[in-house]
């Protein structure tokens, strides 16, 4: 077995193109799922009877059917174009699992301290943002962190509708070149950056709420 | 969304009343999309349905093999990353994290490039696609095994000594079987993930539902009565084991 890290260096600007697509559709995805999941995560632990079901319904729905499955149903059959179809699919299929670390951050904080928010004289929209959210996104961060994880994971599978992002280009690689072990290994190694990087920044992000708090 | 709201929530179960009201607008809900998929194209999926279902088998049967050399693999693993000398720990945990942010489409690309380099002859999709699940799977039950470990208390070894065990029957009696009690919501999620994961082995050739449905809509052109039909299979599997785990861990957060 012998590898050529030549095609590497010859592909740059291909990979390089591949990757700034890969971390513009993660940004996005990762904003939209964050807004629509911690949206849907709220009415999904307080909201009223009928929220709360419709809530669960929405996760459930999202949750257990492939995202590639969602890809293909928006720009196959909806006739969405791809990009717009790669960002539908991969916001409404993490929101589902932001919705449910939303609900579960939000329940793990104890009744009781809106309680005592509330005795102490502020109002409930403050005890609800001061007090009792404060302490849920703590709770929030370390799942949060695989879901960006995951969010940068599944964007590759928007290759299936001819995206060019890192996955698509390691398969150009492979179809020029018959060097696609060299291609997958360095996108491999660039998507561990990547999910290095988020775990970083939530890191320092939990670090300042810590802050916050203390 | 207040504070309020919140506690209400809290306090205040569903009644019966609005239960029953609930399963009724699910069954409206139900009735009204069958209703108005009464006029697709049924008789082309009908007359497909032993492709379709044998697909169907693949998927499963991925998933199924995925999980199987995933929990095999992941109990030496999780030993090592939590018992062997350092070098070999490094390594264990590089290879767990490595796999655990790459993408599965990517992994599956990965394995199916690199079998062929490593054995000299090329793989099968299949083999491709068993390989890289299983791999995703060891990398990600490899820490559910060490987290099962780590959750049974130390005392429970101490008791089952105490009361006259030896190491192995405390070891196959006491601590494995709460240890896999612990483990079953996290094991069960997994292999969600891997079913839905399944669906992305089209890319190295195999025919298991998500392609086979394709396969059927290119040849009969049916794709809202096909796709209507893949959506609500996936539903159905996945919706029954997430409930499974519902029922065993109402707190378990799945991950993918």
């Amino acid at each position: 077995m012998t590898l050529d890290w030549h095609v590497i260096w010859e592909y740059r600007s291909d990979l390089l193109q591949g990757f700034v697509l890969t971390l513009q559709l993660s940004l996005v995805a990762i904003a939209g799922a964050s807004l629509l999941g911690t949206l849907v995560g709220c009415l999904r632990a307080s909201g009223g009877f009928l929220a709360r079901r419709l809530t669960a319904l929405y996760v459930e729905l999202l949750r257990n059917i492939p995202i590639v499955v969602k890809l293909f149903l928006a720009h196959f059959i909806l006739g969405i174009d791809a990009l717009p179809a790669g960002i539908a699919a991969l916001i409404l299929h993490q929101s589902a699992y932001v919705a449910d670390v939303t609900a579960a951050g939000l329940r793990s904080v104890p009744s009781g301290q809106a309680d005592a928010a509330l005795a102490l004289g502020l109002s409930r929209r403050r005890s609800f943002s001061l007090v009792v959210l404060p302490q849920a996104a703590r709770a929030m961060i370390p799942p949060l962190t695989t879901q960006y994880t995951q969010i940068v994971k599944n964007s590759s599978v928007v290759m299936l509708v001819a995206l060019q992002e890192l996955t698509f280009m390691t398969q150009r690689v492979e179809h020029e070149t018959f060097r696609g072990l060299e291609a997958a290994t360095t996108a491999t190694i660039l998507y561990a950056a990547l999910a290095l990087a988020i775990a970083a920044a939530m890191a320092s992000v939990e670090r300042a709420l810590e802050r916050r708090a203390a | 969304m207040t504070a309020a709201a919140l506690q209400q929530a809290h306090r205040a179960p569903a009644t019966r009343a609005q239960e029953r009201l609930w399963r009724l607008l699910l069954l409206a809900a139900l009735l009204g999309v069958v209703w108005s998929a009464r006029d697709l194209r049924w008789a082309e999926v009908w007359a497909s349905a032993g492709f379709l279902l044998s697909g169907l088998a693949t998927s499963g049967m991925l998933a199924l093999a995925a999980i199987s050399l995933g929990a095999l693999a992941a109990v030496p693993l999780a030993l090592a990353r939590m018992h062997a000398p350092a070098g070999l720990r490094h390594a264990v945990v590089m290879l767990i994290e490595l796999v655990r942010a790459t993408p599965e489409l990517l992994v599956i690309f990965w394995l199916f490039f690199a079998l062929p380099a490593v054995t000299g002859k090329a793989v099968s999709g299949w083999t491709a696609a068993v390989a890289a699940l299983g791999l995703i799977a060891a990398a990600h039950l490899a820490e559910v095994v060490r987290a099962g470990i780590v959750t049974v208390p130390k005392g429970q070894w101490d008791a089952a000594l105490a009361v006259g065990l030896n190491p192995r029957q405390a070891l196959f009696h006491v601590v494995l079987p709460q240890a896999l009690r612990n483990m079953l919501p996290a094991l069960i999620a997994q292999l969600v993930s891997l079913f839905k994961a399944t669906s992305l082995a089209y890319v190295v050739g195999v025919i298991e539902f998500f392609r086979a449905v394709s396969i059927v809509n290119n040849a009969v052109f049916a794709p809202y009565a096909l796709y209507l039909t893949l959506a609500a299979v996936y539903l159905l599997c996945c919706g029954l084991l997430t409930w499974c785990v519902r029922r065993l861990d109402p707190d378990y957060l799945l991950a993918s």
